[in-house]
């Protein structure tokens, strides 16, 4: 009599040591993001191009947002391209390479030091991304199919290459002569390349995959997805042309539209799935992920009213609520619902793959603590709500206490983050 | 709506394969394979002493995959420890929300 056999095309996972590293990075960068926040609230009343306002968006930008995005995409690589991730090894890379890079352009941008430091951290962020898109690349060609959810993938990994090369350019254009302006007047297209091509693309095709799957709901329409696909991509090329052919203000509307018909088509996208779910009783985390698809809305309105009501030269006092509600809004609230929809999995996977029927396992969402993650969500709505309250009415005392209600909904977020990553199987 | 629909050739057999499987769970959604409709068919080869378990998960890229087969193997030992057990992982027909059993329904709340 011989052992229990196992047949079947089951797809690989990826390797849970190469996702680990960017959520534990992520999570310790959203600490200092905010740490950093909270010794600079007059910048509230400031013009967002300033030393310590840079040092911040690029901490939560980079250390923050990317690097949690790019753990979880090496994690969802497969599902989105149904394919297998090509090289542990590159992943590891980008990770080693991108970790020293962010910190080194960070500093130069809280110092203001133009020179080698800045030129040093921009330098290594593009190796360590440029290997990213490599492995992306890599791993699609080697895919047998090719959806549209591969596609967004694709298109946001080259497009997150594009910003960070054009920051690239940007750094050594403060020292060198390598634009035809100063390197101020290029910052709306560096940060649209990538909040539009990197982190919009990227959130939609990995969101209108997991959070469909999550809901256990049958909606599916891939039609749809290749819209919203073309409008995202046509909106920002479009954002792209009149900014550098400096057309009138008008022209701006042409990007905008573009961007919320794909937006509000996302939108739809989720409540219809949302409408016919299966599973009935949707958890916090879930929550937290539907909360982020509607704070997606808060920019696109803030640019909406900027563009209706203001003039032109009083464009600049919205910059900051509009980059606070990408950065502090949408994207957190995706990251702190969507960390613990996919890292208790990975955890998980680490710790029980090998103990079937040895024994009851915990459910991956007791890899966590519930009762910190609501405390959290409480803190960082109370801190993103105050905030935008005080850049509305410029006070810096409002914006110290928005921040400490951020820094505490951090501490918490790295606990639970801890708590997870540093579970042992009994 | 529907009931557990599995195809054997051992009515018998299956239903004591069945009471392990009950006890298999999917971790993300909480509800057994058996009530999911994960299990497609479990065949009985009497000479050989073999049990064949033909099944599927919601989706090819399952992060629990290899935890929810190896439990459905488990189970299946557990419950004929003197028989060999294969377990076939099958996409064709691809899992969908119909196979979903009237209890599993019930239990994710519809």
């Amino acid at each position: 009599m011989s052992g229990p056999t196992f047949s079947g095309n089951l797809q690989q996972t990826t390797n849970y040591k190469v996702v680990l590293p960017f959520y534990v990075y992520g999570a310790i960068s959203f600490v200092i993001a905010c740490t950093l926040l909270l010794f600079n609230t007059d910048l509230v009343q400031l013009h967002y191009f300033t030393p310590h306002t840079l040092a911040i968006v690029h901490a939560m930008a980079l250390g923050w947002a990317t690097m949690i995005i790019l753990g979880a995409s090496h994690q969802l690589l497969p599902v989105l391209i149904e394919g297998k991730l090509d090289s542990d090894t590159i992943a590891f890379t980008t990770f080693y390479i991108t970790a020293v890079g962010i910190p080194i352009l960070i500093y130069g941008f809280y110092i203001f030091h133009s020179g080698w430091v800045m030129q040093l951290g921009a330098i290594l962020i593009n190796i360590g991304i440029l290997f990213y898109v490599i492995n992306v690349l890599r791993s699609s060609i080697k895919s047998s199919t090719h959806g549209v959810h591969a596609w967004y993938m694709i298109t946001a990994s080259l497009w997150l290459f594009t910003t960070t090369f054009f920051g690239l350019l940007l750094v050594f254009n403060f020292n060198y002569q390598l634009l035809p302006s100063s390197s101020v007047s290029y910052l709306s297209i560096h940060a649209h390349l990538g909040i539009i091509g990197w982190f919009l693309l990227l959130v939609i095709g990995v969101g209108s995959r997991l959070i469909p799957m999550f809901f256990i709901s049958k909606y599916t329409n891939e039609k749809v997805l290749w819209i919203i696909y073309a409008l995202i991509n046509c909106s920002l090329i479009a954002f792209v042309i009149i900014k550098l052919i400096a057309l009138p203000t008008y022209f701006y509307y042409l990007p905008l539209i573009l961007a919320f018909t794909g937006i509000f088509l996302f939108v739809r996208h989720i409540i219809k799935a949302h409408a016919v779910r299966i599973r009935r009783k949707v958890d916090e985390q879930m929550k937290t992920s539907i909360l982020s698809v509607f704070q997606l809305m808060v920019p696109v309105v803030v640019l909406l009213l900027t563009l209706i009501f203001l003039p032109m030269e009083q464009h600049t006092n919205m910059a900051l609520i509009y980059g606070f509600s990408i950065f502090f809004g949408w994207l957190t609230a995706i990251i702190l619902g969507m960390t613990f929809k996919t890292l208790p999995f990975i955890v998980w996977n680490r710790e029980y793959h090998k103990r079937a029927r040895q024994g009851k396992t915990p459910a991956p969402k007791e890899l966590f603590n519930e009762k910190v993650y609501n405390t959290m969500l409480v803190c960082y709505l109370l801190g993103f709500v105050s905030f935008i309250v005080a850049l509305s009415i410029k006070n810096d005392f409002v914006a110290f206490g928005a921040t400490l209600a951020l820094l505490l909904a951090a501490i918490l977020y790295v606990f639970n983050v801890g708590l997870t990553v540093f579970h042992k199987a009994n | 709506m529907s009931s557990v629909c599995v195809m054997t050739n051992d009515s018998e057999k299956c239903d004591f394969a069945l009471v392990g499987l009950y006890d298999v769970y999917d971790p993300e959604v909480g509800l057994n394979v058996v009530d999911l409709g994960l299990i497609y068919q479990i065949d009985f080869i009497e000479d050989q002493m073999r049990v064949h378990c033909l099944m599927t998960l919601t989706t090819q890229f399952c992060p629990m995959g290899d935890q929810i087969t190896g439990d459905v193997t488990g189970a299946l030992k557990t419950a004929f420890p003197d028989w060999q057990v294969e377990v076939e992982l099958t996409f064709e027909p691809a899992w969908d929300y119909s196979k979903i059993s009237d209890v599993g329904r019930e239990f994710l709340g519809q």
